[in-house]
């Protein structure tokens, strides 16, 4: 429960907060959460989490809440109705304190649960700061469970918490960004309601295979001319920038794992930087260079030639 | 640019009537309507409204796997905001069919050009002898009938309506109408002298004024009749008065008419109303009501008087495992139920939107072949009746909030503005323009997000999920 926070209280308990709907009070516990998953019937279920934003200066609540998760993650595990067919997820608390995530990892890798999410984190952290936690707590976790960064989004985020040793992220980010009249692509990002793009008939993004931009067969050739003269004012537009995004999210994850299975993810973390700063690496940022280099991919040097 | 799947059509309209033509008393009427190179339109019928370009909240591959509807109402004001400053984006398309190409439209839907929205924005200067005004995204415009003209020549819709010079907004004197007739039969000359009817289908106005006043129009029509291959009429009130000459009669009739509810399109058929325009479909939509009504003989007559819709904003739906009308068929009844699209809805998630405009979509499209079947099998006037002691005649209040509403949608409070807040819809009056805001309300109002949206919820200070 991302403890949103004048709104919401927490206690030992559980969280109490205002209903979003009638504002009338409630109390959600880890039994309840874990009733109401299991009533949804999701594969993949979460646990009740205190957590608090990672650049919280308060050391003591911070500790007291990645305790508290701990705490409640036994009374999830001992809620839980369907562990044959639903898989309860743990989430790593500790904020960006690196000791107090690694006592965390301990403690819930301790508890066996079938896969396993670092939390708090996109809270607005800087991105080394975002990249050692990852880093930290893959290197604490078991090889055969899945990883699952919560709230992660951007492009360059995903291939680099690849590279550290994620495996599964989640973010709304594509589409609601989608809503903005944003485009992703391999370039960058495109805002399709700026006026350059009222006259372009070319498609979103050249040679993307989504259904607004693929060539052949039942094309639908949407151009980003039509998408500018819909942003912002017919919600088709929204969905339409709202598959292309998709799809690009999809695509990215697919080349990751083709690169990774095929041994080359080292280039393709080469070529990605290269195509999204057009070759220029005074901008690549220096966050991801960093980060990179703890794994062994130097993005400022020549790649080497496997 | 040429990107262009369709073959390089040779335009052959075709519209059959398929019941006997009545000499004296307007009646109902099967028709057929062929264009090549698209879907056949058994008729009477409907085309959707569009706005700039799209039935709203469907994308153009929702269009191809659940629209029935054969044709697509467009209007030009929705296309040429740009016209005072640089080319309209849409002419630089060059094919055979530009306003398919510009809108993704999947080619078996007809394209219809108007030169104004459905319903229309009121303007506040009038019209003159050689121009209307229109209203873009951007303001008020002049489009000339010489720009209209070449417009048509190279968008090459499929069906264009001449201009007409009908005063939106306004009801006009004695004189005023005498001018309209002239100037709009003025304008369909220019509009067939032009030639531009090698690539497009042309249907010729009839204007809301009353008959005596388009007299000569009409006159003018019906020596020209070969060259004119429908009307389109502003008053279905006018049908009767269109002389029953067999060069009139047998062209397809397209209303403009935005009938307020399905007894007025009940009304329309029988004066032999072919083709229907019905932007109450899309109203319901954005209010969150999922219409209901359906056209049968059948004679139970317990249980009082049925609303035509379903308000899916009311909290009665939130359990509810029923489809959205009980024998519809479509892809929002066969996948989802109520109880999800009133989530939907409230969470403002676009797909509630998006379900609900299949849903009114497919009602129409039933509601239309029932009444097909029923001229054919000589039950409609039965039918008719039938349906109007089984349904309410108004649409059902809205109480929720739909997606926003644009300025161009909606603008000025014209009389036919006051008129049409007296019908069951409410409020469109209230809805003034509003743009200033440049991101969709759908966006801005979401309230419960999943975790991963803590960054968002943090900066709009809502309470989060599990
Ligand atoms: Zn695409
Ligand atoms: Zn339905």
């Amino acid at each position: 429960m991302v403890s949103l926070l004048k709104l919401a209280s927490v206690t030992e308990e559980g969280v109490r907060f205002l209903s979003p709907h009638d504002g009338s009070p409630m109390l959600l516990t880890p039994e309840h959460s874990i009733s109401l998953q299991n009533t949804i019937g999701s594969d993949i279920i979460m646990q009740l989490d205190d957590v608090l934003v990672t650049t919280s200066p308060d050391h003591a609540r911070m500790r007291e809440a990645m305790l508290r998760s701990v705490r409640w993650l036994d009374r999830c595990i001992a809620a839980h109705a369907n562990p044959q067919t639903q898989n309860l997820f743990c989430i790593i608390q500790g904020g960006l304190d690196m000791d107090m995530r690694t006592e965390c990892c301990q403690e819930m890798v301790a508890r066996d649960t079938p896969g396993i999410a670092i939390g708090g984190l996109s809270g607005g952290e800087a991105k080394a700061d975002y990249c050692r936690v990852v880093n930290t707590c893959t290197g604490l976790l078991p090889e055969l469970k899945p990883r699952y960064v919560m709230g992660i989004g951007y492009p360059e985020d995903l291939v680099v918490s690849v590279a550290l040793g994620a495996d599964m992220f989640d973010c709304v980010w594509p589409t609601r960004t989608a809503r903005f009249g944003n485009a992703i692509t391999k370039h960058g990002m495109l805002n399709l309601r700026h006026a350059s793009y009222a006259n372009d008939l070319g498609p979103v993004e050249e040679s993307c295979g989504c259904v607004c931009c693929r060539k052949g067969d039942g094309a639908l050739n949407v151009t980003r001319a039509f998408v500018h003269h819909l942003v912002a004012k017919e919600t088709v537009g929204a969905h339409l920038l709202t598959m292309h995004n998709v799809w690009y999210q999809l695509a990215l994850m697919r080349s990751v794992r083709e690169a990774v299975i095929e041994d080359r993810f080292p280039a393709f973390l080469h070529q990605f930087f290269r195509d999204l700063h057009r070759g220029e690496k005074s901008k690549y940022p220096d966050w991801a260079v960093e980060a990179l280099r703890t794994v062994g991919v130097d993005l400022l040097q020549e790649e080497k030639q496997a | 640019m040429e990107i262009d799947g369709q073959e390089l059509k040779s335009h052959s309209f075709k519209f059959d009537v398929l019941t006997a033509l009545g000499p004296s008393t307007p009646a109902a009427r099967l028709g057929k309507l062929s264009l090549t190179g698209r879907k056949d339109i058994n008729t009477p019928n409907f085309f959707a409204v569009s706005s700039r370009g799209v039935v709203p909240h469907l994308t153009p591959d929702v269009i191809s796997a659940h629209a029935q509807t054969g044709g697509i109402h467009m209007a030009l004001e929705d296309f040429v905001e740009r016209s005072r400053t640089s080319t309209p984006p849409i002419m630089d398309i060059h094919g055979s069919s530009p306003l398919h190409i510009f809108s993704a439209l999947p080619s078996p839907f007809i394209t219809l050009l108007a030169p104004r929205r459905t319903p229309a924005v009121a303007a506040p200067n009038g019209n003159t002898n050689t121009s209307i005004t229109i209203f873009t995204s951007t303001g008020f415009q002049v489009l000339s009938n010489k720009a209209y003209i070449n417009y048509i020549s190279s968008l090459r819709p499929d069906i264009a309506i001449s201009l007409a010079d009908v005063p939106h907004g306004t009801t006009p004197g004695t004189k005023r109408r005498d001018k309209m007739a002239d100037r709009t039969e003025s304008w369909l000359s220019s509009l067939l002298a032009s030639r531009t009817n090698a690539h497009t289908t042309i249907f010729a106005p009839i204007l809301p004024i009353d008959a005596n006043a388009q007299f000569e129009y009409f006159n003018h029509l019906e020596e020209n009749a070969t060259q004119i291959q429908g009307l389109a009429l502003y008053d279905s009130n006018l049908l009767p008065d269109i002389p029953a000459t067999t060069a009139l009669s047998q062209l397809p009739r397209l209303s403009l008419d935005e009938p307020r509810s399905p007894n007025h399109i009940l009304r329309q058929i029988g004066l032999g109303m072919d083709v229907f325009t019905i932007p109450f479909i899309g109203f319901a939509t954005d209010a969150g009501i999922a219409l209901t009504f359906e056209f049968s003989n059948s004679k139970q007559e317990d249980g009082g008087v049925e609303p035509l819709g379903v308000d899916m904003w009311s909290p009665t739906h939130s359990s509810s495992l029923m489809p959205l009308a009980v024998n519809c068929k479509c892809y929002a009844c066969t996948s989802h139920h109520r109880a999800f699209i009133q989530h939907l809805l409230n969470a403002k998630e676009m797909l509630g939107w998006v379900l609900l405009q299949v849903h009114n979509h497919a009602i129409l499209s039933q509601f239309f072949a029932d009444i097909r079947r029923s001229i054919k099998e000589g039950w409609y006037e039965e039918g008719w009746k039938a349906f109007e002691r089984k349904y309410d005649s108004e649409m059902p209040e809205k109480s929720g909030m739909g997606p926003r509403v644009r300025g161009y949608h909606y603008k000025s409070e014209g009389p036919r503005e006051v008129k049409r807040n007296k019908a069951a819809w409410g409020n469109l009056g209230e809805v003034g323009p509003r743009k200033a805001d440049v991101e969709m309300t759908v966006d801005s109002e979401v309230v419960v997000v999943s975790e991963d949206g803590a960054e968002e919820l943090a900066k709009k200070r809502v309470a989060g999920k599990v």
